[in-house]
């Protein structure tokens, strides 16, 4: 046998294009539904673990889908807008532990997260450098972020604007890192996390500036009377903030108003869980505008319509698959015709059929190991990427 | 060496009918056959190797009644006993000299390649002259050299019979005269016997005897001389 | 004598080892408790008692309600089992550090609806957002001892539903502090029902809860006990007076020799009474609200006649 892998392996190598050729069909064709396979089962894994983990989310009326990809995957799409009021809504029903997340704005091309300390632990996210968020203004990056930006505790990231002529509305925000998350394989690996406080900076509700009270230059203000100060556009809005302007820094308006696109609601029990889900369906005014949506029901929904989509793939595949296969055999088939003189000759020479049998056999063995190596390597090629193209392919 | 004694053998489907009464060979006698295309001189050679069984009589070379082999053993006698040299050469392209050489070695379970094989392969190909070009291919050499090559292979299992069809066909005239000297130089080295079908006449004088398969009625003693037989 | 004490020596130390040991095993099962002030510092730690390890960490030179930790204090908040707040914007530091939601106690959610709004807060405007205030609101709520009784029972359900075992041990701890407290509230209400139209002066608007409690007719300035006041205060004063003619003002600490002297010239009495926000330097928060109950008395022209 290793006489005839021998030659075998000289006669491949000798007609090197042809074979790789074959070895390349081969190859496609086993790739294609093993890495559809592959990649499916990374979707399944990415989006359907994280959605069966998170309980509840409570989000304003809309999509479902919009509300779940924003709240979980921190997709583009930003739902319709909630306010904090929502939280103590769910707080006060003493049924769940509401997490508040603001997930509208992008440092970097990557989405900025705006919530509290309690989703660090709901989602078992640990520091691995630096410390957590500590004052307004700091963020703490997800592992594939520090990894990209090469940004690490001590940093600064500068918020990116909302659109390019917003001149009155969100300007960008230069936030201090505080630290960096240990990897999970998941979205939190790629966001910047920031205390839902610092979103509202970054939103301009939440500012700090110079004491009106206490300001002289007369450029800066344009009316003072008895209880009001206003001041003129010249007024600079700091866009980072230190130890040393911390203090002031206030919010205008009441916080119960202050928008958030989301809440993770932890419900206390099962029971618990179906009772507040019960509290959101009805059509007085304040229930009318809100909904409180079970991420695996979305997500599931979603994978059915992924799964039926590949079905089909796999089906083209097939037919495709087969009629390569079909080639190839009419090229082996051929190849011998062309090698008739060859078989001719070591029949001739004492070569009986078994052995010329062994001979052929050979080259195909050589051919079908080489595109099983050449398709796992590719596979693990795509395993490296298979988190990224999921996150490309169906997170919007 | 050889003796074929009421031979009849017949292409199935065709018209061709090849009768032999009698043949023989000594050992370490060059012998060669002429005569017109078509009259069965490839065809003998085919049953003296084994590869064609006659519908009638024996076939006996080196003691060994052939006919009475199974295909296995006949495969088996002639990689053993029998080396071949083609008209085409027939080398495998896409192995190097020294591959081809050893080729029978791989292609069959009676024959071992061992480290003592390849030291005698590359011994001959010193002998034959192409001890230096053993990791090239064919399409890399001369048709001389090819040749050489083939005797090498057909040599190297230390065969007691050479068949030669055609040998020199494909040669140019310079070639013909050296490689019928190398095949008989190497022939009377190892002892062994030749049965050469050739259409060149004037290489006939070199070889001991002429058999003309025209005449074939006759009867083929090793004492008759060449052009005898009228 | 050497040969009895060296061996006493070694045992005393392998037991001080033994103690500090079993301290540090058994402080890991305790409830690590955070708070803002001192009240509820010492309201966690009557109800807790040995279930909880009750941490204060502002320095006790300071006002909590205008402290700002830094950075590995606010983790050491972080990491606590319960963070108690005061609520009502006190410890302006909270709005502006991350804190964990779900472990952090507003002890004066029960009574939002009840908070007292400043007037004397300047609003400021600018930009698209148009006239807002900074929302002032009176924080020293537990000086209004009902209040601090409801503190108390927020600090109480808290620590239950971490420590549901423990949950008639801490019942009883929580009732035996607001008897107490209701006492001294008894007590306060007893001392001003007697004159109610009192006019009064404050050298802090630190009093809104305790005047609105228990009746008092109370205005105030914004003086320091430290700070000798400017002549343009003592005008504001002098000019309050003619419409408020007060004979006592209530300080939150000792004022300057100085002060007292010209009040006095002015016919005002000097009485202190310690909001106790941070640690005192001696006793507790009740001692000190029993002390500031006397100070009451005194304001009220009552001879001190309990302890």
């Amino acid at each position: 046998m290793i006489d005839s892998l021998y030659v075998a392996w000289r006669y491949l190598s000798f007609n090197w294009g042809r074979s790789l050729t074959l070895i390349a069909c081969v190859t496609l064709i086993a790739l294609l539904p093993l890495s559809l396979e592959q990649l499916l089962d990374e979707s399944e894994r990415q989006l359907l673990a994280r959605a069966e983990s998170t309980p509840l989310v409570v989000g304003a009326k809309g999509s479902s889908l919009d509300l779940v990809m924003n709240s979980l995957y921190f997709g583009d799409t930003v739902p319709e807008l909630l306010s904090m009021a929502a939280v103590d809504r769910v707080a006060d029903t003493d049924l769940a532990l509401p997490i508040p997340l603001y997930v509208r704005f992008k440092a970097r091309g990557f989405p900025i997260v705006g919530t509290n300390l309690d989703y660090f632990d709901f989602r078992g996210l640990t520091i691995a450098e630096g410390r957590n968020l500590a004052l307004l203004g700091e963020c703490v990056l997800g592992a594939g972020v520090a990894e990209a930006l090469q940004l690490g505790p001590g940093d600064t990231l500068l918020s990116s604007p909302e659109t390019l002529f917003d001149l009155a509305g969100v300007y960008p925000l230069k936030m201090r890192v505080a630290g960096v998350l240990a990897p999970t394989h998941g979205a939190d690996d790629v966001a910047v996390f920031v205390d839902l406080k610092t979103t509202w900076v970054i939103q301009g509700l939440v500012h700090g500036h110079q004491d009106l009270t206490a300001v002289t230059d007369p450029t800066l203000v344009m009316a003072r009377s008895d209880g009001s100060v206003t001041a003129t556009a010249k007024l600079a809005q700091y866009t980072e903030i230190t130890p040393e302007n911390l203090d002031s820094f206030h919010f205008h308006g009441s916080p119960a108003d202050y928008p958030i696109t989301a809440i993770i609601a932890l419900p206390h029990d099962d029971k618990a869980a179906a009772l507040l889900r019960g509290r959101y369906v009805g059509t007085d005014a304040a229930d009318g505008l809100q909904q409180v949506v079970v991420p695996g029901s979305v997500i599931e929904g979603l994978l059915a319509t992924i799964f039926r989509i590949k079905n089909v793939l796999d089906a083209v595949i097939l037919v495709v698959g087969m009629a390569t296969v079909l080639a190839l055999i009419l090229v082996f088939a051929l190849s011998l015709r062309l090698r008739q003189g060859e078989l001719q000759t070591i029949f001739k020479l004492g070569c009986g059929r078994a052995t010329i049998a062994r001979l052929l056999g050979a080259e195909i063995l050589i051919i079908l190991a080489a595109s099983a190596v050449l398709t796992a390597l590719l596979l693990v090629g795509v395993a490296q990427v298979d988190a990224a193209l999921v996150r490309a392919l169906f997170i919007r | 060496m050889i003796d074929i004694r009421g031979l009849q053998f017949a292409y199935p489907g065709s018209g061709f009918r090849l009768d032999i009464p009698s043949f023989r060979m000594q050992v370490g006698e060059k012998l060669a056959v002429i005569g017109p295309s078509g009259s069965g001189k490839t065809t003998l050679l085919n049953l003296v190797s084994g590869i064609l069984t006659p519908g009638r009589g024996a076939v006996r070379v080196a003691d060994t009644d052939i006919a009475s082999l199974s295909d296995a053993g006949r495969r088996a006698f002639r990689i053993r006993q029998i080396g071949f040299v083609f008209q085409d050469f027939e080398l495998l392209d896409y192995l190097d000299v020294l591959d081809n050489i050893l080729h029978p070695y791989r292609i069959t379970g009676a024959l071992r390649l061992e480290r003592t094989v390849r030291d005698r392969a590359r011994q001959l190909a010193e002998g034959l002259g192409v001890g230096d070009k053993l990791r090239r291919h064919p399409g890399q050499l001369s048709q001389g050299e090819k040749q050489r090559v083939a005797i090498c292979r057909a040599l190297l299992p230390s065969p007691r019979l050479l068949l030669a069809d055609e040998a020199t066909g494909n040669l140019d005239p310079r070639n013909k005269g050296r490689i019928l000297d190398l095949l008989f130089d190497s022939v009377d080295a190892h002892g062994a016997t030749l049965l050469a079908v050739t259409h060149d006449h004037e290489l006939l004088p070199r070889f001991d005897r002429v058999v003309d398969f025209a005449e074939f009625q006759a009867d083929i003693r090793p004492d008759a001389q060449p052009g005898a037989a009228a | 004598m050497r040969q009895h004490s060296q061996p006493f020596g070694l045992t005393a130390i392998a037991l001080v080892l033994m103690l500090c040991w079993a301290q540090a095993a058994f402080a890991e099962d305790k409830l690590r408790i955070y708070t803002v002030n001192y009240p509820l510092a010492y309201f966690a730690e009557r109800i807790a008692g040995d279930l909880a390890e009750v941490s204060f960490p502002a320095p006790v030179d300071l006002d909590p309600a205008f402290w700002t930790p830094d950075a590995e204090t606010i983790a050491a908040y972080q990491g606590a089992d319960l963070i108690l707040l005061n609520g009502a914007d006190y410890a302006k530091w909270t709005a502006k550090a991350s804190l964990p939601r779900s472990r952090t106690v507003d002890t004066s959610r029960a009574f939002r609806h009840a908070y007292i709004r400043t007037s004397d807060a300047v609003s400021h405007s600018h930009g698209p957002g148009g006239e807002h205030s900074h929302g002032g609101v009176a924080f020293t709520t537990w000086m209004d001892l009902d209040q601090a009784a409801q503190q108390a029972e927020a600090i109480a359900q808290a620590v239950t539903r971490r420590q549901p075992d423990a949950e008639a041990q801490i019942e009883g701890n929580l009732q035996s502090l607001q008897r107490e407290l209701r006492q001294l509230d008894a007590r306060i209400t007893a001392i001003t029902r007697t004159d109610p139209s009192r006019p009064l002066l404050a050298s802090h608007p630190v009093y809104q809860y305790l005047a609105r409690r228990y009746g008092l007719n109370l205005r105030s300035v914004m003086w320091e006990p430290e700070e000798v006041p400017s002549e343009s205060q003592w005008s504001e004063l002098e000019g309050m007076l003619k419409t408020h003619p007060a004979k006592w003002m209530i300080w939150e600490g000792e004022p300057a020799e100085k002060t007292v002297e010209r009040l006095r010239a002015l016919g005002v009495e000097t009485a202190v009474f310690r909001p106790c926000a941070n640690r005192p330097s001696t006793g507790d928060f009740l001692a000190v609200m029993t002390e500031n109950a006397r100070s009451l008395q005194r304001v009220f022209g009552q001879e001190s006649t309990g302890p």
